[in-house]
């Protein structure tokens, strides 16, 4: 932890956490085995995944890249835990492999209710164009203790 | 075939069962220490009995539930709002459900399905609940 800490990284906590500040992901390719173990995961072989699809080939769980976005916050802070609250997805356009994604993120909300400490967070998911894909919000209990 | 005879408000769609050993959660989550999704013992610290799925798991299983039903409509066009009321853990059984709550009509002569959806443990305890949505047309590919 000393060395995240020197790398400039600092426990989440509500205090440090600022509305308005912003998040930007890695950028990440879209690989045929990154579908594969998605598919397996979550325990979905849709055709479409592996073949031909409406789109003109394979295309990815339209939930793919919702860790993407999920992780975020990992980018300036040590998360200790959390738990996910409330999730919101707009699936604009399909992911398929090969595409190269990057997820961008904006807190827009925190707050306490019953004593729990939570923050709220708007993304979106865009190809290597800059084309949207995904577009969404979510919210995160914090889990300081 | 009109939308109406395919589709209709109230209806029920066939459920999901969904397995969650800490395999799939493994490969969903990535496996690392200091983690309440595949370290036993940091997620015991943390307050939970065993390891947790991701929420993020339950949004998938809705997910192919609505891709299912509306195809191409869902996965381009297609939305979700869920809120995760209760924690899943590792081993738990859940089944997906989903009531048809409204049919709207938009541009283009396509309709948006709306549904109700929830997620239940193996102890009929809803774990997720929301809304989910997507578009049908006539001509849509499922």
């Amino acid at each position: 932890m000393e060395f995240a800490d020197a790398a400039g990284f600092k426990p989440l906590t509500y205090e440090a956490l600022t509305v308005g500040e912003e998040f930007v992901s890695d950028d990440h390719l879209v690989t045929p085995e990154d579908v594969e173990t998605y598919a397996f995961a979550v325990d979905d072989h849709h055709p479409w995944f592996f073949g031909p699809s409406p789109f003109g080939g394979p295309v990815a769980h339209p939930t793919l890249l919702g860790n993407q976005a999920l992780h975020l916050r990992h980018s300036k802070y040590i998360v200790h835990a959390g738990l996910h609250a409330k999730m919101e997805f707009h699936f604009l356009e399909p992911i398929r492999p090969g595409m190269r994604v990057r997820s961008r993120g904006k807190v827009i909300d925190k707050y306490e209710r019953r004593g729990k400490q939570y923050m709220v967070t708007e993304f979106v998911t865009e190809d290597q164009a800059g084309t949207p894909l995904v577009r969404g919000q979510f919210t995160q209990m914090l889990i300081t203790r | 075939m009109a939308i109406a005879e395919a589709i209709r408000v109230g209806q029920e769609l066939p459920p999901l069962v969904k397995e969650l050993p800490q395999r799939r959660i493994d490969a969903y989550s990535g496996v690392r220490p200091r983690s309440i999704h595949s370290d036993d013992g940091w997620a015991r610290q943390k307050g939970f009995r065993t390891t947790l799925a991701q929420g993020m798991m339950s949004t998938a299983f809705i997910s192919e539930m609505l891709t299912r039903l509306l195809g191409a409509g869902f996965v381009k066009g297609g939305d979700m709002s869920v809120a995760f009321i209760k924690p899943v853990y590792q081993g738990d059984r859940l089944t997906v459900r989903g009531v048809v709550k409204e049919l709207r009509p938009e541009a283009g002569g396509a309709t948006r399905v709306v549904v109700d959806v929830w997620c239940e443990n193996q102890h009929g305890e809803k774990t997720a609940v929301g809304t989910a949505s997507g578009l049908h047309t006539d001509a849509g590919e499922r």
